[in-house]
């Protein structure tokens, strides 16, 4: 308490405790106290603590749901509001602060965030339980460490989701990266020195980039203010004067001083136009993480070499908040970098879409296959949001939580096969339907929502992107190149997913998987919700997805057209 | 000595008894150098007995420096002066900020001292008194402004240091080492007198304002510019050889390497933040000369000169520890490349009546605090791997994880924390630096950002490499037994290293109020100046 006091400035402690109580705080947190927790128990009891921390995190997340069916019931439009920065479970507190400097501990939740979250906490609580038979705990070694990591993990991920102060955001993004290569590192396969070291220094080269937005960002907005007079009432906030620069991702984005500013082309970083520089330096960020071509060669070895839950955890969740980066902070705060740039981001995405899927139709390597997948999957992502239209963004977010579904169900698929067969090698496979029937149904659903088969969760995002980018075609005539193209890569994942599920699953049932067991009672269970999910997200994509993002991904969107229909 | 003082007018005015008071905590460690010496007269040669002397003298100072600073902090003492009087030896909330953390860590040192070699060492005398007498030169270094005591200062530390390095004569590879950074720092000081006659000749004073005014001038009217210039760079060559900043920094890895642990530990962090201080002290009195703060961009070439050569350091720093197979020896490197970082915030030169004027200052104060627990405890874990394993080598730490998990772990705390990754200090060190950066909003200001966090980037690489050995691979070398005070100790610098991420708001707070006044130019009649008693006899003599 006397830490907690301190850490926050230091008046009024308890009355501090108190607002910091917040339903944000105790989901963020709940992990790192289980983690504690780990820390002291004895070791029999620490799965049981960590998947029991896990399962109560995402149980308690799911109260956020309450945010749509209170007074202001509704889908997110109803919920946010009509303007961009209508957030829920706000809490600030000052953290770091000085004359000059303003660093708040700021969260909350609006329609980009609240998926995202309850994404991560079920991600996690699946991962976390599909850790329990892992092969190391036969010998009985770092057991502890590794739950403590996996949870401190968890807080790291669920803190990127809903920070709103960048200096926060970054300490989250960092916190996850020590864990991670842990994970990946000591209890990963064959090469997971290599990968794990490989994750760390491609990830900390877009964070170092990132880092330097955020002095710039945090200088440039303090000189706006300047500017205006040293006095600029805050956008959003009731009776809050800015004076000097301000973190606050909110502000940065919807302040008319600091955007108009922001976006001058006198406005000179380095003699460089300021907003096309940092929307690459933070696009770059966001982009190795998300992965992109070509940023991404430190995904396959990652996922490849991660113990089974973790890759669900990176493919699942890490992966999205790349996306979720370009819609919090690089198109609301840099919108006329975002135009500038559109055409390259476009085809850098089809570019990935086409390479990732013909990587993995190359692979050999079951897991690997999996992982270039997701590189062509996140391509779409990009080029939903790089034409910048309605369709575009909401299918983009709808391909992160398809993907964040999918992509999962896919590894643990894999870790299920490969904890029996002890090889990934697809052309050894064969006939695995016939030997374990209900483990081939659960790989045939978990497949096809990969594929993107309409009534999957997959389709619609992919669809949603296509038109997104035909929508396009009206201001960017390109557009209707690029959306052919990527159409036509629909082809090529059909293919790679066809043909591994004929290799695999199909055929003539072979004598070395002959004595397998069929999935246990646990991995139905670890399967069965995603399984269902896939299939819900894809018949009803409107009540479970679009109702609680829409609203705030059309205030995003008019908010950069807005801004890109100001440039002279 | 009285009919002396009763002449010189200079001391007129002057209480002594509280000027005695301000200087006590290096008066304290003088005296307890001298009671070190009697040691051997009186009680015998012991180990344990001349180390408690010794713990007595540091914690004796501490608290005299801690006394001493809450008057500073008061706003008693302040104030740098900017007339051409000013003395040999200041007091202000610099100078003592600095003692303390140097008293801390000279703590820590000992102890660390007392863990390895107390048992073994038969020349503890010797080693606390080459110890104490570097210590008192760099209290004496970040008191000052003046020529003549800055080159004593500098001659004071490193004199001591050259021997502590060569301490353990049978050691081949430790009188190498001793030998190489003798020549260097002969070389270098030479290199520092030459430049400082110059500057004397020049302005005809020892005092840094008044060679500070004439520079300016020079700058400004391009009068007598090349000689000052060169003067002053022969200056700036002295110091930087202390911070062992690019291109003087040859010395660095070979001391560090064949020195005992303890002696690089302590010559790690004392002396290179020492000589940064004094560095960003003579800064301070050439931004305080300039008259109006438009004008300091006539000062650019000196702050882009410091730049440069802390980028150079930095970079230098970073690649060369890549292939090192010697810890010792890759510390070495990075203790270069954070000199590096700390000159950055050095190159910060804003005018005393900017809204910024400390920023830089207090950076550099908070990072030399959070670098001082980094090396401690980086050094701490290599000291006692030392002493089971007898090497220092990259392949010594394997499997430590398993082999001594105590001390596997505060080591990864301290190597991320020299990395500059969240949640550890050493992130907030470095991002007060960039702050002070960003604050100038000038091309040198972006340049020094976006070098500091590339080389973040490169650095990674080779500390990961340690963390490699000790976590992921494990060759079944036998388990490590060490010292339980030393793993107390290593563990309580990772503690730190954590709180202090957690409290990076009260070490602002703190480090800016040890700097707040310091560029003070109304004070300085408060001043605790020694006054221009002993450079007047100098002048006397040539005319």
């Amino acid at each position: 308490m006397w830490l907690a006091l301190v850490v926050t400035g230091g008046i009024d402690p308890l009355n501090r405790i108190d607002i910091a109580m917040n339903t944000l705080t105790i989901i963020v947190f709940l992990p790192a106290m289980g983690a504690l927790l780990c820390l002291i128990a004895p070791k029999p009891m620490i799965r049981s603590i960590a998947v029991l921390t896990s399962l109560v995190t995402f149980l308690f997340s799911l109260t956020l749901f309450s945010i749509y069916f209170g007074s202001d019931a509704g889908t997110s439009a109803d919920v946010f509001g009509s303007t961009y920065g209508a957030l829920h479970h706000v809490i600030r507190l000052p953290w770091i602060t000085t004359d000059s400097i303003n660093i708040e501990f700021f969260l909350g939740i609006d329609g980009l965030g609240f998926p995202l979250i309850i994404l991560t906490t079920l991600v996690s609580f699946l991962s976390c339980w599909a850790s329990w038979n892992m092969e190391k705990w036969k010998i009985g070694k770092g057991i502890r460490a590794y739950f403590i990591l996996f949870l401190l993990l968890e807080t790291g991920m669920l803190g990127v989701f809903v920070s709103l102060d960048f200096f926060l955001f970054y300490i989250f993004w960092e916190l996850m990266l020590l864990p991670m290569y842990f994970l990946i590192g000591v209890w990963g396969g064959e090469r997971r020195e290599y990968a794990a070291i490989k994750f760390f220094l491609f990830t900390l080269a877009g964070s170092v980039l990132m880092l330097i937005a955020l002095v710039a960002m945090f200088f440039y907005s303090g000189d706006a203010i300047a500017q205006a007079g040293g006095e600029v009432a805050s956008a959003y906030q009731e009776n809050v004067t800015l004076t000097h620069g301000t973190f606050d991702l909110i502000e940065l984005a919807t302040n008319e001083t600091i955007q108009a500013y922001f976006s001058s082309p006198v406005t000179r970083f380095l003699s460089i136009k300021f907003a096309p520089l940092m929307f690459a330096f933070l696009f770059i960020g966001f982009a190795i993480k998300l992965p992109i071509v070509p940023f991404h060669t430190w995904l396959p070895d990652a996922h490849v070499q991660a113990p089974t839950p973790i890759s669900m955890i990176l493919a699942g969740v890490l992966l999205k908040m790349g996306g979720y980066g370009f819609l919090r902070l690089c198109y609301p705060i840099f919108p006329t970098g975002a135009e500038f740039w559109a055409f390259t981001l476009a085809v850098i995405g089809v570019v990935s879409i086409i390479y990732g899927a013909l990587c993995a139709m190359a692979q050999s390597d079951f897991k690997k296959l999996v992982a270039y997948s997701s590189i062509s999957h996140m391509g779409f992502v990009l080029l939903g949001i790089a034409v910048m239209t309605k369709a575009g963004f909401q299918g983009a977010m709808f391909q992160m939580i398809a993907h964040g579904i999918s992509s999962p169900m896919c590894f643990f698929l894999v870790g299920v096969i490969y904890d029996r067969a002890h090889h990934r090698e697809i052309n050894r496979f064969g006939g695995l339907w016939m030997t374990m029937p209900k483990y081939g149904t659960m790989a045939t659903i978990g497949f096809f929502a990969s594929l993107g088969l309409p009534g999957m969760c997959g389709f619609i995002g992919e669809i949603w992107v296509l038109l997104g980018t035909f929508d396009a075609g009206s201001k960017y005539p390109w557009a209707y190149t690029l959306a052919i193209i990527a159409a036509f890569s629909v082809i090529l994942t059909a293919g790679y997913i066809l043909w591994l599920i004929r290799r695999v699953y199909l055929g003539k049932e072979k004598e070395e998987y002959a004595g397998f067991s069929d999935v246990s009672g646990r991995e139905i269970m670890i399967l069965a919700p995603m399984a269902l999910l896939a299939l819900v997200l894809g018949i009803f994509p409107m009540q479970t997805v679009f109702d609680f993002t829409n609203g705030t991904l059309d205030l995003v969107l008019a908010h950069v057209t807005n801004a890109i229909s100001m440039i002279p | 000595m009285t009919m002396c003082l009763a002449q010189s007018n200079a001391w007129a005015g002057i209480d002594v008894t509280r000027h005695l008071f301000l200087f006590s905590p290096i008066l304290a460690l003088i005296l307890t150098m001298l009671a070190i010496v009697a040691c051997p007269i009186i009680v015998g040669r012991s180990a344990k007995t001349i180390g408690a002397v010794a713990v007595m003298g540091i914690i004796a100072s501490f608290i005299l420096a801690l006394r001493v600073a809450g008057e500073v902090s008061e706003g008693g003492v302040s104030g740098l002066s900017t007339l051409p009087a000013a003395g040999l030896l200041l007091v202000d909330n610099l100078s003592i900020a600095f003692q303390i953390i140097l008293l801390a860590f000279m703590g820590g040192v000992t102890y660390l001292w007392w863990m390895g070699s107390s048992d073994s060492e038969e020349n503890a005398p010797e080693f606390f008194i080459l110890l104490f007498g570097s210590a008192v030169g760099m209290a004496l270094m970040v008191s000052t402004s003046n020529l003549l005591m800055i080159a004593l200062a500098i001659e004071t530390a490193s004199l001591p240091s050259y021997a502590m390095v060569g301490f353990d004569k049978r050691d081949r590879r430790g009188a190498e080492a001793a030998l190489k950074y003798l020549i260097f720092g002969a070389i270098s000081a030479a290199i520092m007198l030459y430049g400082i006659s110059l500057l004397y000749g020049m302005s005809g004073s020892l005092s840094v304002s008044v060679v500070a005014k004439h520079c300016i001038e020079a700058l400004a009217t391009g009068h007598d510019l090349v000689i000052t210039m060169v003067g002053l760079m022969c200056l700036l060559a002295g110091i930087a050889f202390k911070v062992s900043a690019f291109p003087f920094h040859f010395w660095c890895p070979d001391a560090f390497e064949g020195a005992k642990v303890e002696v690089t530990t302590w010559l790690s962090v004392a002396s290179k933040s020492a000589a940064l201080i004094l560095l960003a002290r003579l800064v301070m009195v050439f931004c305080a000369s300039i008259s109006a703060p438009e004008a300091i961009g006539i000062l650019s070439p000196l702050a882009w000169g410091i730049g440069i050569m802390a980028v150079m350091t930095c970079t230098l720093g970073n690649f060369a520890a890549y292939k090192q197979t010697s810890v010792k020896r890759l510390l070495a490197y990075s203790s270069i490349a954070h000199a590096g970082y700390m000159l950055m915030a050095v190159a910060v030169f804003v005018h005393p009546n900017s809204e910024h004027s400390q920023d830089g200052i207090s950076a550099l104060l908070t990072y030399i605090a959070i670098y001082m627990f980094m090396n401690l405890g980086a050094f701490g874990v290599v000291s006692m791997v030392v002493w089971d394993t007898g090497s220092d080598k990259l392949s010594s730490f394997t499997g430590l994880l398993r082999r001594a998990p105590l001390l596997a772990i505060p080591m990864v705390v301290c190597l991320m924390s020299l990395v500059g990754l969240p949640p550890f200090a050493g992130f907030i060190g470095k991002w007060w630096i960039l702050v002070a950066l960003g604050q100038l909003n000038n091309t040198l200001g972006w340049f020094l950002i976006i070098a500091a966090v590339f080389n973040t980037l490169i650095s990674l690489y080779y500390y990961m490499r340690i963390v490699v050995h000790m976590t992921l691979r494990d060759d079944g070398q036998p388990a490590l037994s060490f010292p339980l005070g030393g793993v107390a100790l290593v563990n309580l610098c990772a503690i730190v290293l954590l709180a202090m991420f957690g409290l990076a708001q009260p070490m602002k707070t703190t480090s800016e109020q040890f700097t707040r006044n310091i560029f003070d130019t109304t004070t300085v009649a408060k001043t605790a100046v020694v006054d221009a008693a002993t450079i007047q006899p100098i002048e006397s003599v040539q005319r």
